[in-house]
């Protein structure tokens, strides 16, 4: 699952999914660069074949993907997750320098770029900033194909991907765990008969916030923007229903 | 061990572990480690077993002599936990074994998961008592009416049994995945890191540790570095450091404060600009550190490259090897398949002139600091003739392909090398492909 309407042009994984060569066959290749197996061989092109913004594009997709998925029952690892949001904070950055700091700037900013006959990636407006961001100037021979996909990346990219940072990056603040999350919403709560708890499960994703920071003692220190942290203090003091609540999903 | 002259020529020695290519997810191995006088090679798998080999020397009293690791004692160290609050299992995966020096006839080795460390005590027992007056040989007690006479039982030989017995467990300090376990030279202590802390144990007590470096953040959401390892300084007492995920290494003094989150120095090396990239951080996220034996220098392993630091200098590495320079430029599709993820660990040789650590397409990567000489070797069935020479190998990063030459986009990135060790001694090397150890041998030993 990718980020909102990020759409995928000369990705790695594209090239990866149109590959269907054995992986074992042929160890070893006269010399060529480019293609690929599945399973474990290197695909795609390399970093020179890509512009900057394109490799952008593809690195902020991707860290979308990584940051969503996740193997039920495991531990998501702590560094793996820091890395990927310094990465699509980095990305941020990238784009917020670029252009300027709000979606609806950056939006309006690259529809005029792309309004131009010539087809620029990056306009004249662009280009007056720091130069070491930007990608240079598509060339003349890009296919046409490809540079009409591009307004669509280009449009869709900015609004959408900028809410979805500060999503992310509060949604991954280590504080939600999905896990969890995906398990209590398939839990039929009418069940419970102490009123406390159905308001409980609807904070939904304040339940492990607690449950995985009671043994740091940091509960204190949560963030006061949540409400109902109160009522979960006092569900959490209610260990005859935590011991009903986890048969259920042990069981399940 | 070889002269400063001499060229060092790896020989196949041993292989262990199934042949087969379809690898037991319980098999993988993920850590190896010789005990200090080498004598013992340690591995953890990912089914949390230990599996320990002794070394069986033949002809020992020749110039070159043939060494063999026989299995010794195989035990069940961890196992699967799941924790009921947070709904999640704890992998029995050993992260991490460390030997204890030996000061008795028994062996001592600290084995951790993800979060519980153990201490296991491996015995021989050669001997057996026999003539108990009240039991039989079977074990079934005699009516003591028939008991005329009574007899001191003695000792008698048996077959060599090593029994493994777990006698601490060091557990529920940990919140955080548990990446490094190091032993203290005062031989009484040793920590415990996981991504966000690191705790100082005494080896005999196991309800109580010490919280020595803290660097989580009151608010969660500003938490941009963690901690990737950390280990003890080989003498002196007082001394560690720990590496992060942004490339930088802290060296703390215990006796400075009780809590080590300021550091003594700071190590680390400004960004070069002209390799910027999205994935700068990530590929500069050190997965090892290492001191050296004589505890002047450590070493670290970032994604690409091998470190040497200097520990009176703090703003710069004195060496850097490249360990897989021709990956800078597929970075976007390691990034791809997770492969930029992976943690290489590295090692010192006995006298700290060699160091060594593993790439990919089961390729691990030796430089020789005083001759500034690398290579290139590879761990496969197809080299594992006894005694058979490695043949260096060479990786093709563009232009024309030569002969013997493998290009980059050949290589396997599913075959990797994240764990080695070196013999503390002699020139024998342990290699750990998924699911295979070999051990390789200098020809001239």
């Amino acid at each position: 699952m990718l980020g909102r309407g990020v759409k995928r042009k000369w990705s790695c994984l594209e090239e990866l999914e149109a590959e269907t060569l054995p992986a074992a066959a042929e160890k070893e290749r006269n010399g060529e660069e480019g293609g690929g197996d599945d399973d474990g061989f290197l695909v795609g092109p390399s970093k020179s074949d890509m512009n900057h913004l394109q490799q952008r594009q593809l690195v902020l997709g991707l860290c979308m993907e990584k940051l969503q998925s996740y193997q039920a029952g495991m531990e998501l690892s702590l560094r793996r997750s820091v890395l990927l949001i310094n990465t699509l904070r980095q990305i941020q950055e990238d784009m917020q320098s670029e252009g300027a700091g709000t979606s609806e700037t950056l939006l309006n900013h690259t529809d005029s770029c792309l309004l131009r006959e010539d087809m620029q990636v990056t306009c004249p407006g662009c280009a007056e900033e720091d130069g070491d961001s930007l990608s240079p100037p598509l060339s003349p021979e890009f296919p046409s194909q490809e540079a009409n996909s591009l307004p669509d990346q280009q449009k869709s990219l900015p609004a959408a991907a900028i809410n979805t940072f500060s999503d992310a990056v509060s949604a991954m603040g280590y504080l939600s765990d999905l896990t969890l999350d995906d398990i209590f919403d398939d839990i039929d709560t009418s069940m419970y008969e102490t009123s406390e708890l159905p308001s409980a499960w609807s904070a939904g994703s304040l339940w492990p916030i607690s449950v995985s920071l009671w043994t740091d003692e940091d509960v204190k220190m949560r963030p006061p923007s949540h409400p109902s942290a109160g009522t979960l203090q006092s569900c959490l003091m209610d260990l005859n229903e935590l011991d009903h609540i986890m048969e259920i999903l042990v069981k399940s | 061990m070889a002269g400063p002259g001499g060229d060092m020529q790896w020989c196949f020695s041993q292989v262990k572990g199934a042949i087969d290519d379809d690898v037991a997810e319980a098999d993988i191995i993920s850590t190896v480690e010789f005990n200090h006088t080498g004598e013992l090679l340690a591995t953890g798998d990912k089914g949390g077993r230990v599996v320990i080999f002794q070394q069986e020397i033949e002809n020992k009293n020749l110039p070159q002599f043939r060494s063999e690791y026989n299995v010794y004692s195989t035990f069940q160290s961890h196992e699967p936990e799941f924790d009921y609050l947070k709904s999640l299992e704890i992998e029995e995966k050993i992260n991490k074994i460390r030997w204890l020096p030996q000061k008795n006839a028994a062996q001592f080795l600290l084995s951790t998961n993800d979060k519980t460390i153990k201490l296991w005590k491996i015995s021989e027992r050669d001997k057996r008592p026999e003539g108990y007056n009240l039991k039989e040989e079977d074990g079934r007690y005699k009516d003591p009416n028939s008991i005329t006479s009574l007899r001191v039982p003695v000792l008698i030989p048996m077959d060599l049994m090593v029994e493994a017995s777990p006698r601490r467990v060091f557990a529920n300090a940990h919140t955080y995945h548990i990446n490094s376990i190091s032993v203290n030279s005062d031989e009484e202590t040793y920590l415990s890191a996981d991504d966000l802390r690191i705790n100082l144990w005494n080896l005999e007590i196991t309800d109580r540790s010490f919280n020595i470096v803290d660097i989580k953040p009151a608010n969660m959401e500003e938490l941009t570095e963690v901690i990737t390892a950390a280990e003890f300084h080989p003498h002196q007492c007082n001394t560690f450091v720990y590496s992060s995920s942004k490339g930088t290494i802290r060296l703390c003094d215990m006796r400075a404060s009780a809590l080590c989150d300021k550091q003594s120095k700071l190590f680390e090396e400004p960004e070069d600009p002209s390799n910027r990239s999205f994935f700068s951080e990530i590929i500069s996220s050190i997965s090892d550190v290492k001191f050296s034996h004589n505890g002047r220098y450590m070493m670290t392993r970032d994604y690409l490259s091998v470190k040497i630091w200097d520990l009176n200098m703090e703003n710069r590495p004195v060496e850097t090897y490249q360990v897989h320079e021709y990956l800078r430029s597929k970075l976007c599709s390691l990034y791809e398949n997770d492969c930029i993820f992976d943690k290489f660990e590295c090692c010192w040789n006995g006298n700290d002139s060699v160091v060594m650590t593993g790439s990919y397409n089961n390729f691990f990567r030796m430089f020789d600091r005083g001759q500034r000489r690398d290579v290139t070797l590879e761990a496969s069935r197809e080299n594992s003739k006894p005694m058979q020479v490695l043949k260096p190998r060479k990786v093709c990063a563009g232009g024309k392909r030569k002969k013997d030459e493998i290009s980059v986009d050949s290589l396997d990135f599913n075959k990797k090398i994240l764990h080695t060790a070196w013999h503390p001694q002699d020139n024998i090397i342990a290699v750990a492909t998924t699911n295979n150890l070999y051990i390789f041998q200098d020809k001239v030993n």
